[in-house]
This record gives structure tokens, C-alpha cells and sequence, in this order.
């Protein structure tokens, strides 16, 4: 059982590693603050959210994405072809993202995250997993102005996703892992999704994983047991029936579950992490198997995020140890 | 017919600012802040008087976010340390801890003192039960659907007060009742709660969000009247409409409230008259979007004048 987070963390913690990511980026846009000021506090606050996932115990890291504005604006603006436009809802959250919109051809002038992925990797001894929107999210979430066409979106963005993901594998990456929150919502088409994974996961040499939160998988999850990927992510939290379905399913994949909520502040309890796992033992082997919350933590504020990161290690720790 | 008003918050001047900055620093006190949000209510009372806004709103220059004031005056909410809501700008989310009570009014004062400053009606502003939880963690209650009946009963108390206080339309504010579909007959059933017995006239504001999916249930509102944002999405609301005889009142939001732009007259006349097409005039209020508050002073004072201006021009030709 290989504990983790799905990706991002609070950038802000008043109990611990400051707030002082907010003001920073306040001066920086105001140029009151040069590039390489606020890229030490970056770092400053990446390191430190490394280091408590260390200290709680979790097996396999993130870099908590302290840099992402939210999960495809990093890799719009720097793909060629997309301009940043307003604020858009975060699928069912009150959270916000900026739509990307695609104005021309997309293209990928070079790497985009792997300077990044380096500097986390480099912060701890333990595995850092590098993180991309998946090719059906991020086509859903942005706007279509030159392709007009779904498919020739998907696509074209699975093949930019690849290029990433094959440098952050040469990086040393040891498990990549695509984010496809829109799979939960509507009836996505599963055919052109698992296609375009199967081209973002080409010729790349480390594990790589799906993972799929909040909606629910109507009918999703047989046809990601298909995906080119090694890992598939769940999350059981948003839709309980989802667990039911899962029961249903012929699993072929490893299993990255999401048992603790990361979109509630109530703290879940060993005891009933520990009689999730036992029914997730019987899906799949231990060692097949992944526990994570349910989607990123950065819904949460910094207190009830960490004891949460502490919970996930402390369940799996006294599980292990029975 | 075509009466004016607007949606609810309106921009906080920049000596209310920063007097609240300095109030959360402990530099200033409750009562000198007070003042102050006195005076910003009643400069915006005289201007929209002076503009000649026939529904009046107090501009809310007291609340901060719109759940969090309620969670505030609330007993069983306690506040959450910084959360992210976008970009770089957070927010204290509240947590539901216990058991949700309303130890006493929470805005009937502020509605009073509004109402006394003019003979137009003063809108009582409440945010409703649905949003104030899918807005807050709930470590309380068992279900989302327990935590939502429990506040409806709560706002229900408030809602009755403003009506016994002598409010004549009592807005309850449901901006994310869009964000889950599946959702919506629990937002039908707690809004039904607040609503129930109430001869004031009965409003709520939403936002657009995922509108296919709400639309269809949009009649069920136990409300007389929606209010939606018109102009954001170019009026293409409209289409939803065309053809139902929709049998609800209709706020109709006519300016962008996220654009620094201010529509001219000649556009928002053109629109008004496209949106006859589709309702009656008599079902019809004209106001902005939405809660004026991220605009300057200056913006919000320029959409409302465009508001009511454009609504007048309309007036006078359909009685002519």
C-alpha cells in the first residue's frame, strides 16, 4: 500500500510556513518584486511542504504545485497558441480557474515543468510523482477557437502533454500522473479520452497513472481499465456509489484510491480508513494499491490539510503494522 | 412596469476600505467603524434615490463575503484559516461545528435603518441556505442535505423578522445553486423553507453556471421572482425562455458587473426590447448582473445611471 496526495497543497499556512506567499505575489506584480525574489519563496515553501509530507510518512511525494494558479494555466501559458482569458468555476467547487483559450495551433516551445520537478526532486530522498492535467480535462476546461473540433483538440494537446511527459520521465520522474477530473462530469467521450491518454502515456519509460475526482464515473471506469496507463485513480469520496461500481468492475490496473475527503475539513478516523482498506484489499492487492485523499488538499486550510496528510500516513502505518 | 433596482452589494468607498483594514488591525473601533458604514449606506441610499432607482438596496457596506457575514452572526459556525479561492486572492471559509442557531436578528437592524432614510422600499438581502452550505465545511451534520434544511430554518427566522419589520421584497441570494445539478430539488426544498407564508415578495439571484441543467427546474423556485445575469453571456439566456411563458417575475441583469465598461444607453434599450420579445413588461425588473461590489464607486454609479436610464427610454415608448 504506497501513500501519497493527488496533488496540490496550501500555498498559504498561518500555523506554519507563512502566509507570506501572498504578499510576495502582490509586490511581484506590482514589480516591486523581482523574478528571483519570489522564485526563493517559491522554493522556500515548496521545500517545506516536501519536508511534512516526509515527516508524516507518506511513501510517495508532490511538489504541492505551490506555483500552479490551478491545474492547466501553467501549462497554457506557456504553450504557444493559448492566451489566459476570465475566471471560470473549478467544476462543482467555489473555486476559481482562468480558461485558457486556444487561438491558433498549440505548440510546445520546450519544457515546462521539468526545472520545477528538478528543484522538488532534489528536496528529499523519497519519490517525487510530476503531475499534468490529462489531455480530456485540459481540452474541456479551455476554449476552442481554431480547431472547432473535440477530437482534433484532445488530440493535440495529448501530443503536447507527451512531449512534457516524456521530458519530466528523462528528469527522473518515477510515476507521471494525468489529471482527468472531467471524466466525473456529463457523458465524456470514453473512447476519445482513453485514446488520448494512450498517446500522452507513448514511450514513457516511468509508471504512469490516471486519476479521476469528484463527479461520479457513470459508466467511466471499465473503459479506463483499458487506458495505456499503469495506475488508475479513483475517488470514492465525491460519489459514494462509486465504491459500488469499483466492486463491479474487472480491475486491471493498479488502484489509486481517494478515501479522506479533501474538499471537507472533518478529520476521518483510523478506524474507518482502516475498514476501507480492507474492502480495498479485496479489490486489489496490497501492493497494487494506492491511498491518497480523494483530489488535492489545497481546498482545505493549511491545519486541516496537514492532520489529514498525518491521518493517510498514521492509518497506513497501524494497518501495515497489524 | 420595468421597475429598477439592483442585485445587492454595492462598492465600498475608499475611507470605508480602509477604515475595515484598520478596524481588523485593532486600530480602530467598532463603534468608529459603524459610523462609517452608516455613512457609506447613506451616501448610497441619496445616490440611488438621486438616480431614481425605484427598489433600493443598502449596498451591504457592513458584510464582507456573503456567507461568511451570516456564518458570523450564526451560532454553530466557527471561522477556518485562509483557503484559495483563485489566482492569489483567499478567503476564511467557515466550518459548520455544531448546531446551527440564530441567537438573535442578524439584519433587521441595518434593514430599519436603511428603510428610515427613504420612502422607496428598502430589499431585505439574505443569502440562502443551499449556498451558505455548499460555502462552508460542515464537520456538524451527517449530510450535505441535513446541514442545508438546518441553516433553511435559521434563514426562515430572519426572513420572517425583515417581513414583520415591514419589508415589502425579501431577496434570498442562491449564487451557487448552479454548481450541482443533482443538487437542486435540496436547494428547491430549503429555499421553500425560508420562503413558505411569506407575503413579501419573494426574489432570489443566480448565478449563470451550468444553466442547461438548472434551467428545466427554474419554475419550481419557490420565489416571485429570479434574477439573472443577461448581459455577461450576450442575452443568449433569451433563447432559454423563448416560447414558455415563463409565469415568474424576471430580474434581468442588463450590465456586465466584471467589465470595467459601461454599456451606452442605445445597447441596453436594444436589449431591454430584445428580452420583451420574450417577457411581458409587467414581469420585468431591470438591474446590473449582479452584486456591484468589485466595480470603483465611479463604475457602479455609471452602470446603475445606464440601468435606469435605459429602462426609462423603454417605459415611454411602450406607453406611447
Amino acid at each position: 500500500m504506497i501513500t501519497t496526495l493527488v496533488g496540490n497543497y496550501p500555498k498559504v499556512a498561518e500555523d506554519t510556513y507563512s502566509t507570506k506567499l501572498i504578499g510576495s505575489i502582490s509586490k511581484w506584480q506590482r514589480q516591486e518584486m523581482t523574478d528571483a525574489q519570489l522564485e526563493d519563496i517559491l522554493r522556500e515553501i515548496t521545500r517545506a511542504v516536501i519536508q511534512e509530507q516526509e515527516q508524516a510518512g507518506l511513501d510517495l511525494l508532490t511538489d504541492g504545485q505551490i506555483r500552479w494558479e490551478d491545474l492547466v494555466t501553467p501549462m497554457a501559458k506557456r504553450i504557444e497558441g493559448f492566451e489566459i482569458n476570465g475566471l471560470s468555476r473549478w467544476f462543482d467547487n467555489n473555486v476559481y480557474y482562468r480558461r485558457p483559450v486556444l487561438h491558433k495551433k498549440p505548440v510546445r516551445k520546450g519544457p515546462i515543468l521539468v526545472d520545477e520537478y528538478r528543484f522538488a526532486a532534489g528536496c528529499t530522498k523519497k519519490p517525487v510523482k510530476a503531475v499534468l492535467p490529462g489531455p480530456t480535462t485540459f481540452a474541456t476546461v479551455s476554449e476552442d477557437r481554431h480547431f472547432k473540433s473535440e477530437r482534433r483538440l484532445i488530440l493535440a494537446l495529448a501530443e503536447i502533454i507527451n512531449a512534457e511527459a516524456l521530458a519530466l520521465a528523462e528528469a527522473g520522474a518515477p510515476l507521471i500522473q494525468f489529471d482527468e477530473p472531467a471524466l466525473g462530469f456529463g457523458k465524456p467521450n470514453m473512447a476519445l479520452a482513453v485514446e488520448a491518454l494512450g498517446i500522452a502515456t507513448k514511450g514513457v519509460k516511468s509508471k504512469t497513472a490516471v486519476y479521476t475526482y469528484f463527479g461520479s464515473l457513470n459508466g467511466a471506469l471499465s473503459p479506463l481499465m483499458k487506458a495505456k496507463v499503469d495506475v488508475v485513480g479513483i475517488d470514492i469520496v465525491s460519489e459514494p456509489k462509486t465504491l459500488g461500481a469499483l466492486k463491479r468492475t474487472k480491475i486491471t490496473k493498479e488502484l489509486a484510491v481517494g478515501c479522506l475527503d479533501g474538499r471537507n475539513t472533518k478529520l476521518e478516523s483510523v478506524g474507518e480508513l482502516h475498514a476501507l482498506f480492507n474492502v480495498l484489499k479485496k479489490l486489489v492487492p496490497a501492493d497494487r494499491l494506492y491511498i491518497n485523499p480523494n483530489c488535492g488538499l489545497e481546498f482545505l486550510p493549511h491545519p486541516q490539510a496537514h492532520a489529514k496528510v498525518r491521518r493517510l500516513a498514521e492509518a497506513a502505518r497501524t494497518y501495515r503494522g497489524r | 412596469m420595468l421597475l429598477t433596482t439592483s442585485v445587492g452589494s454595492l462598492p465600498k468607498p475608499e475611507y470605508l476600505m480602509k477604515a475595515r483594514s484598520q478596524a481588523r488591525k485593532g486600530e480602530l473601533s467598532a463603534k468608529e467603524l459603524r459610523q462609517l458604514e452608516e455613512r457609506a449606506t447613506r451616501e448610497w441610499i441619496k445616490t440611488q434615490e438621486e438616480l431614481g432607482i425605484d427598489v433600493i438596496v443598502d449596498g451591504e457596506q457592513y458584510r464582507g463575503d456573503m456567507v461568511a457575514y451570516f456564518a458570523e452572526h450564526l451560532g454553530g459556525f466557527q471561522n477556518s484559516q485562509l483557503v484559495r479561492s483563485y489566482g492569489n486572492r483567499y478567503y476564511r471559509k467557515p466550518i459548520i461545528m455544531g448546531k446551527i442557531t440564530r441567537p438573535k436578528p442578524i439584519t433587521i437592524d441595518w434593514w430599519k435603518f436603511s428603510q428610515r432614510l427613504t420612502k422607496h422600499p428598502v430589499k431585505g438581502m439574505l443569502t440562502g441556505p443551499y449556498t451558505i452550505m455548499d460555502w462552508s465545511f460542515n464537520e456538524y451534520y451527517p449530510s450535505r442535505r441535513a446541514a442545508t434544511l438546518a441553516i433553511a430554518q435559521v434563514v426562515r427566522e430572519e426572513a420572517r423578522d425583515l417581513e414583520k419589520a415591514g419589508a415589502q421584497y425579501i431577496q434570498v441570494d442562491e449564487p451557487a445553486i448552479s454548481t450541482r445539478p443533482e443538487e437542486m430539488d435540496l436547494a428547491i426544498e430549503a429555499l421553500g423553507i425560508v420562503t413558505k407564508g411569506l407575503k413579501a415578495k419573494t426574489i432570489t439571484h443566480i448565478c449563470y453556471g451550468n444553466f442547461t441543467a438548472i434551467g428545466p427546474k427554474l419554475h419550481k423556485l419557490p420565489v416571485d421572482q429570479i434574477d439573472l445575469e443577461f448581459a455577461n453571456r450576450d442575452f443568449e439566456l433569451l433563447d432559454f425562455f423563448k416560447g414558455k411563458r415563463f409565469s415568474k417575475e424576471v430580474g434581468l441583469g442588463v450590465v456586465d458587473v466584471h467589465n470595467h465598461r459601461i454599456e451606452s444607453r442605445d445597447e441596453v434599450v436594444s436589449n431591454l426590447k430584445r428580452a420583451l420579445k420574450v417577457f411581458k413588461p409587467e414581469q420585468v425588473y431591470v438591474d446590473p448582473d449582479c452584486g456591484l461590489k468589485t466595480r470603483t464607486v465611479e463604475e457602479a454609479v455609471d452602470k446603475l445611471r445606464v440601468v435606469v436610464d435605459a429602462a426609462r427610454a423603454v417605459r415611454e415608448q411602450l406607453v406611447n
